[in-house]
């Protein structure tokens, strides 16, 4: 919409209009910024992100997202946010707001939480506590000593092996499950009762067709509800049946390199067009190396599945709106819309464009966020060194 | 028997020889050789003196007197060790006192002799200590001085598995180590009298470090530095023996004789002969088995290669979901292995065949493999015979069967080059070895009927590889009606003896029948006695009522002609099916970034003739003849993409990390033009690369400037000319700091300003050490270093640093160093501190190549700022954004577009800074990173402005060369899935008729970091 006014009052948006059709009564209102040409957002997302739970990849003592174990549902991401990272200063300045603090390692990494990129603690930080808990699917076909020196393995069997290990334990789990009140509490079991009355979504890490394939009907034999598949590098190949499942794809990072020397080398930038095109459910999120720091970078993720076949709407709506759909939060967040919450930001430009992403202000619930960050602080304050 | 063996007699004296010019030299190691390769054969017999005939005399035979000619009907008359007399059954006499052995359908190959073998050699043990005591080269992995004779072993187990591919001699040695020793050549056959260990000398090299627990080399190109190295040292000991070296003197020794250098890939044949053109060594090669790759290289220098014949089985190619994940390079390799002999021989590349690494049965297969595939079966047997034998300089005793040979051949009953055949006896050295009894001259194949206690069974016995099976049918009584029941029919056959055993269940009879008896097959008849399962024991009699064929399978001969084409270049997907040539275009109607005083011109035309760039502008422009017109409106042209950091198309390490000082190692010598990631960053417009080592110590080592010509040889993508650049590195990385234990020196930045102090003080004694010589100060020569010349060359100015660098101290540190020295740093690349002191750089002159926006990914990345591109860029710096990331690589545009955000730079500064400044920082702006007429024609079309998120790549241009288009790349894609396809069902058919077969397991995609230790790719995060 263009020429657009917005009103926000307590936090939320009770006003959207086209400026040059609606006249307001400037008496009513505490502030009235002019934004002439610039251009307004909803708060972009980083969804499965160890942002605010790490600081620097090489100092373990500063990473806070793997714990020990192999199934961790109970273990959560919540309480160890670092609402004071100065990795999040530099993301939130380039329009992404909230992020999904994600444990990893393990087959249940544990669970994750849905958290606004600025707070005073982790409690008011928080949009959806425990939203989901995220299991690594075992690999179908990698394995077999190592790259340089592979020894050939029965792959298919192990798999079997590796998932029926999955299934028991969520025989076990949804067996607790169904048992309003037990008698002695199990931590974990604990963890994983609200996956089958759908109160946690379930995250499925996985890339391959045979993962994919075995995820869906994994999904529909254990009921379970909010089933989401994370990376989906091969969903590509069978959108009928995902969208058939109903089964969402929070896609691999789209700055990655295609995993199969004869895939088409932009295949990995256009996965997004290509579920759109197979009518799947996706949003685009980046974990991989860096991912914390890089989480600033999301915007042009969605900028670069523009150049590959979205349209600048779908671009937008696949790290905002879907983003909070999958993530079951889209009743207050991801878009502009009466109601909702006014996380939202300018830019004096396409926020997809690295060019002209340059926020002009930002807000999360209503509250303005600074839009300073230390490496601002350094960039003015060497600046001035050299003015001299 | 100690002087029967009157030629190895001979060639022992000359081995005595020897061993007494070692003995000089050490004399334990001298006793040990007498003990083994020449006193044993004096030891008194024990008893009476075997009885062996004067005389054999094999007749009726198909002999193959050598690769060309071949006698259908022959006679071979052996005394002794030696051929006495060869020729057609009929004119050979036979001496009365001869043993006559009838070869009848038999068929007879002179023994084959393998080159590439450790028979009889134990394996290295590691030694135990890192530092080399003794008169040796001081590193473990050079142990020239190693004579596999001294320790060779008679193995009959591992020397019968190679008869059973059909070889009588090896010339083996121990597989470890760079430099290896010496090979011992043997006789295969059982017995003391048959070593031939001194009928030529030969010695082995490899890239492989082996057991050796010293840190260095670590990388292929340290192996390949400490190879040159060590011939240089050799050649200096020449003159200069005050210290004994029995290593350099070994090395010294075996440039007279046939040095074999083993490979694991086609390249390394290729860095193998650039060292021998240094030191005018022509290697001989132990192949890998994919040299057809590089057919067009090896036609023009031909050396000899040694192929295995262990070619890659299918995949288990069924399940589809697996079947699309195999990369189309493993396919089209497993397609093309077999041609590989061909492919080379039809190129007059001369080879020898290997049964190295492959098992009997697939030696076999393969070998008729490669002559389905081309080659012919006197080119196959004249590579495992006269091949080898000539190599060796044995091809007067050895090699063919001729009058005056030594009598060493083995007797099949087939021809193994043309069906399968099974081997019988075994003749080295004119001892007899049986391996296989004689097959049954006729088939037991056909019908029979078979008789006891008055009643007949028919009978079926049939053939399948070599072993018979049958049915056998019997009467009984069903609901009142006689029927037949057939049932299996256990045959065994041997030494003319058959077993017969069913089970049979009716009135007479319940249960087993076993019959034995003898056969005379002549008639077809068999009779014996035979147990009843009532314990009867009768007498029993078969017929035979129709006699059935045996079938045998033949090879198909293929053309040439059908094989060749499907090399791609490089061979895997989106290679090229022939290479790309240089073309006149005309790019018209465009918006140029030229990055000169024009800026961005609109509506302009940039034409390339042979090349180069003739023209730039608007207006009028020359039309080359032929010119490939791109229209390109609405589009934009700038300057190829310049990666001043990248790390990808390295074959076997980034880093040699062996040492704090490794100057003397060079990405140049291990260029892999055959990663992918090439043609990736061609979709993203980069042309050009400099190849860095990595950052695992203060002084790495010498990078490579390459172009990314896809498809064509290494040699070809390294820019001619270019300065030659050096890589340093500071922090964290060098100081191990993200190492749980770590011994080497340095652990902090102060250590690492004394490494450089103290390397190039080393640096600067040698120089006047040389200086003296030349000078007459000193007259004996300095020895040459390869390391300390590279220390000299940079503080002369002629060769240049880019420095792995992340924090102001030690960013002030080296520039101070090199202030003191005298020099000046190029580049510090990462420079995340730059901002800091931008104006210390501009006063000492050095450049930086930085990252767009990242940090936080290591502790000295702390206070990296995004705008730091910007603020150097500002103060004058030559500021560059470069990758260090595969796959950043293909999307540089983009980050330089960040400079915009962060700092607000102009347009055509960031674009600069992924084109001219690169250029400039490499020196090369002379011939890139702009669009100006005479310059390189590297040039990139955009579909969109090139810092825009929406823009992507159409035309990639280098000197002249499209090498990436966006059209051809959508029908390459298709081209790729057809080509999958194909291969696939062809190993479909492989598997479906029972073809050899293994399960696919997926690789782990490694690339190169600044960190990676080793000769493989990492799996792990990049720490930069």
């Amino acid at each position: 919409m263009e020429s657009a006014l917005i009103g926000i009052e307590d936090g939320k948006i009770t006003l959207i209009k086209n400026s040059l059709a609606f006249s307001y009564e400037p008496t009513e209102w505490d502030t009235i910024i002019q934004l002439n040409g610039k251009q307004i957002y909803p708060g972009f997302i980083a969804p499965n992100s160890t942002l605010g739970i790490t600081e620097i990849d090489a100092v373990k003592a500063t990473r806070d997202y793997d714990e020990l174990g192999t199934y961790n549902p109970h273990i959560r991401s919540q309480i160890a946010f670092n609402v004071e990272s100065k990795v999040i200063s530099t993301v939130r300045t380039n329009g992404v707001l909230i992020t999904q603090a994600t444990p990893r390692g393990g087959t249940i990494s544990g669970t994750s939480s849905i958290m606004k990129l600025d707070g005073w603690n982790w409690e008011d930080a928080t949009i959806s506590k425990d939203d989901g808990i995220h299991l690594n699917w075992p690999s179908s076909i990698e394995g077999g000593g190592w790259w340089a020196e592979p020894a050939p393995k029965k792959t298919n069997k192990k798999y079997t092996e590796q998932v029926q290990k999955i299934k028991t334990f969520f025989d076990m789990a949804k067996a607790y499950a169904s048992d309003g009140k037990v008698e002695e509490v199990d931590g974990r079991l604990e963890a994983m009762r609200e996956c089958f009355n759908g109160k946690k979504r379930v995250f499925f890490h996985a890339n391959e067709l045979q993962q994919l394939q075995d995820i869906i009907e994994f999904s529909a034999t254990y009921k379970i509800k909010f089933p989401v598949i994370v990376g989906g590098y091969d969903s590509h190949l069978i959108t009928r049946k995902l969208s058939d499942a109903k089964i969402p794809v929070m896609l691999k990072r789209l700055h990655s390199l295609p995993s199969n020397e004869s895939d088409d080398v932009d295949l990995p930038y256009k996965l997004p067009a290509l579920l759109q095109a197979g009518n799947v459910q996706f949003c685009i999120q980046n974990a991989g190396g860096m991912e914390a720091m890089n989480a600033r970078n999301i915007p042009f993720l969605a900028g670069t599945a523009m150049a590959y076949g979205l349209t600048e709407e779908q671009a937008i709506r696949s790290v905002s709106l879907s983003s909070c759909e999958i993530l079951g939060i889209d009743k207050m967040y991801g878009s502009l819309e009466v109601g909702k919450s006014a996380t939202l930001f300018v830019s004096d430009g396409n926020a997809l464009d690295m060019r002209t992403n340059n926020l002009a202000l930002g807000m999360i619930d209503g509250i303005f966020m600074s839009l300073d960050n230390m490496q601002r602080d350094l960039y003015e304050k060497y600046s001035k060194k050299y003015e001299k | 028997m100690q002087i029967t063996y009157r030629c190895p007699y001979i060639f022992l004296i000359s081995r005595v020889e020897q061993i007494r010019t070692r003995m000089k030299l050490l004399l334990t190691i001298g006793i040990l050789l007498i003990t083994l390769s020449g006193l044993a054969q004096s030891e008194p017999s024990n008893g009476l003196k075997e009885s062996t005939p004067a005389y054999y005399a094999l007749k009726n035979a198909t002999i193959y007197v050598s690769p060309n000619q071949k006698i259908s009907n022959g006679t071979l008359l052996i005394k002794n060790d030696n051929i006495e007399s060869i020729g057609m059954s009929g004119l050979v006499i036979i001496p009365k006192e001869a043993v006559v052995i009838d070869c009848k359908g038999k068929v007879i190959l002179p023994a084959f002799i393998e080159l590439n073998s450790n028979v009889g050699i134990a394996k290295a043990v590691a030694p135990k200590t890192k530092k080399r005591d003794g008169a040796f080269y001081w590193n473990h992995a050079i142990h020239p001085e190693y004579v596999a004779s001294e320790t060779y072993v008679f193995n009959d187990k591992a020397s019968t598995t190679l008869i059973e591919k059909g070889f009588g001699f090896a010339l083996t040695h121990q597989k470890d180590g760079i430099a290896r020793g010496e090979g011992a050549f043997v006789s295969l056959g059982a017995g003391i009298e048959s070593y031939l260990s001194s009928l030529t000398t030969s010695s082995f090299f490899s890239f492989q470090k082996g057991v050796s627990i010293q840190r260095y080399p670590s990388s292929q190109m340290g192996s390949i530095a400490l190879l040159r190295q060590t011939f240089y040292d050799a050649h200096w000991y020449k003159s200069n023996q005050d210290n004994l070296n029995l290593s350099l003197a070994a090395i010294n020794e075996q440039l007279n004789s046939p040095m074999f250098l083993e490979t694991r890939d086609k390249l390394e044949v290729l860095r193998a002969q650039k060292i021998g053109d240094e030191f005018e060594i022509k290697f001989n090669f132990l192949g890998s088995g994919n040299e057809y790759e590089i057919i067009d290289q090896l036609a023009m220098t031909k050396p000899m290669v040694v192929l295995p014949l262990n070619f890659p089985a299918a995949y288990d190619v069924k399940n589809p979901y697996v079947a699309r994940q195999i990369p189309l390079s493993d396919l089209k390799h497993w397609e093309m292995a077999p041609m590989n002999a061909s492919i080379l021989v039809n190129r007059d590349v001369p080879i020898c065949l290997s049964g190295n690494g492959v098992k009997t049965k697939d030696f076999w297969t393969n070998l008729r493999k490669c002559i389905e595939s081309g080659l012919t079966p006197e080119q196959a047997l004249d590579a495992l015979t006269m091949s080898p034998a000539k190599l060796l300089g044995v091809d007067d005793k050895l090699g063919s069967l001729a009058k005056g040979k030594l009598a060493s051949f083995i007797i099949y009953d087939a021809n193994p080059l043309d069906t399968k055949a099974q081997i019988l006896e075994s003749w080295l050295l004119g001892k007899r070895k049986v391996h296989n009894p004689s097959p049954a001259k006729t088939t037991l194949i056909g019908k029979y009927n078979i008789s006891f206690s008055g009643k007949k069974y028919p009978i079926e016995i049939k053939e399948k590889g070599k072993k018979y099976s049958g049915e056998v049918t019997y009467r009984h009584m069903k609901k009142g009606a006689s029927v037949d029941t057939t049932v299996n029919l256990f045959i065994d056959y041997a030494n003319n003896d058959i077993t017969l055993q069913f089970n049979i269940r009716n009135e007479d009879l319940n249960g087993s029948v076993s019959l034995r008896g003898k056969v005379i097959s002549r008639m077809g008849i068999f009779e014996g006695e035979g147990l009843l399962p009532n314990g009867d024991w009768v007498q029993w009699t078969g017929i035979r009522s129709k006699k059935g064929k045996a079938t045998k399978e033949k090879v198909k001969h293929l053309s040439v002609g059908d094989t060749t084409s499907q090399t791609w270049y490089p061979n895997l997907a989106y290679g090229f099916k022939s290479l790309p040539e240089q073309e006149s275009v005309i790019i018209k109607n465009a918006t140029l970034w030229t990055n000169e005083e024009s800026g961005v011109i609109e509506d302009a035309h940039i034409i390339i003739k042979e090349g180069k760039i003739i023209f730039v502008g608007r207006g009028n422009y020359p039309t080359p003849l032929g010119a490939r017109v791109i229209d390109a409106r609405g589009k934009h042209v700038t300057a190829g993409i310049i990666d001043e950091h990248s790390h990808i198309a390295i074959s076997k390490g980034v880093n040699e990390g062996g040492q704090a000082v490794s100057a003397e190692v060079s990405i140049g010598h291990v260029v892999n033009q055959k990663d992918i990631n090439i043609y990736r960053q061609l979709s993203g417009g980069v042309t050009a690369s400099q190849l860095l080592h990595g950052s695992a110590n203060p002084i790495g080592g010498q990078s490579a400037l390459i172009k990314l010509k896809w498809g064509f040889t290494a040699e070809e993508m390294l820019i001619e000319g270019a300065d030659p650049f050096i890589k340093f590195a500071l922090g964290e990385n060098v100081k191990h700091s993200r190492w749980t234990s770590s011994t080497r020196f340095p652990h902090t930045r102060m250590g690492v300003e004394q490494v450089f102090y103290e390397a190039f003080n080393r640096a600067t004694a040698y120089a006047k050490e040389w200086k003296d010589f030349k000078d007459g100060v000193i007259s004996v020569e300095p020895r040459k270093d390869l390391e300390l010349e590279v220390l000299n060359e940079i503080m002369a100015s002629e060769h240049f640093i880019t420095c792995h660098s992340y924090v102001q101290s030690e960013i002030n540190m080296l520039m101070h160093v090199a202030d003191s020295l005298g020099f000046k740093i190029n580049t510090f690349t990462h420079i995340l501190e730059g901002y800091k002191l931008a104006d210390k750089m501009v006063e000492h002159g050095v450049g930086g190549s930085t990252f767009s926006d990242w940090w936080a990914y290591k502790h000295e990345v702390n206070d990296a700022i995004p705008y730091n591109a910007a603020i150097m860029n500002e103060q004058g710096v030559v500021v560059a954004i470069n990758s260090d990331d595969t796959e950043m690589g293909r999307r540089l545009n983009q980050e330089a577009a960040k400079a915009v955000k962060y700092g607000g730079m102009s347009e055509e500064d960031a674009l600069k800074m992924v084109t001219l400044n690169p250029a400039k920082l490499l020196h090369l702006d002379d011939r890139m990173g702009s669009l100006k007429v005479g310059k390189d024609a590297d040039v990139v079309v955009w579909s969109d402005h090139p810092l825009s998120i929406l823009a992507k790549v159409e035309q990639t241009i280098i000197d002249g060369i499209v090498m990436y288009d966006i059209e051809r790349d959508r029908e390459m894609r298709r081209r790729n899935q057809a080509e999958k396809a194909r291969i696939i069902s062809m190993m479909l058919d492989d598997n479906n008729s029972g073809g050899k077969k293994r399960t696919f397991f997926k690789k782990k995609m490694g690339h190169f970091h600044c960190d990676t230790i080793g000769e493989e790719e990492s799996t792990e995060e990049n720490h930069h």
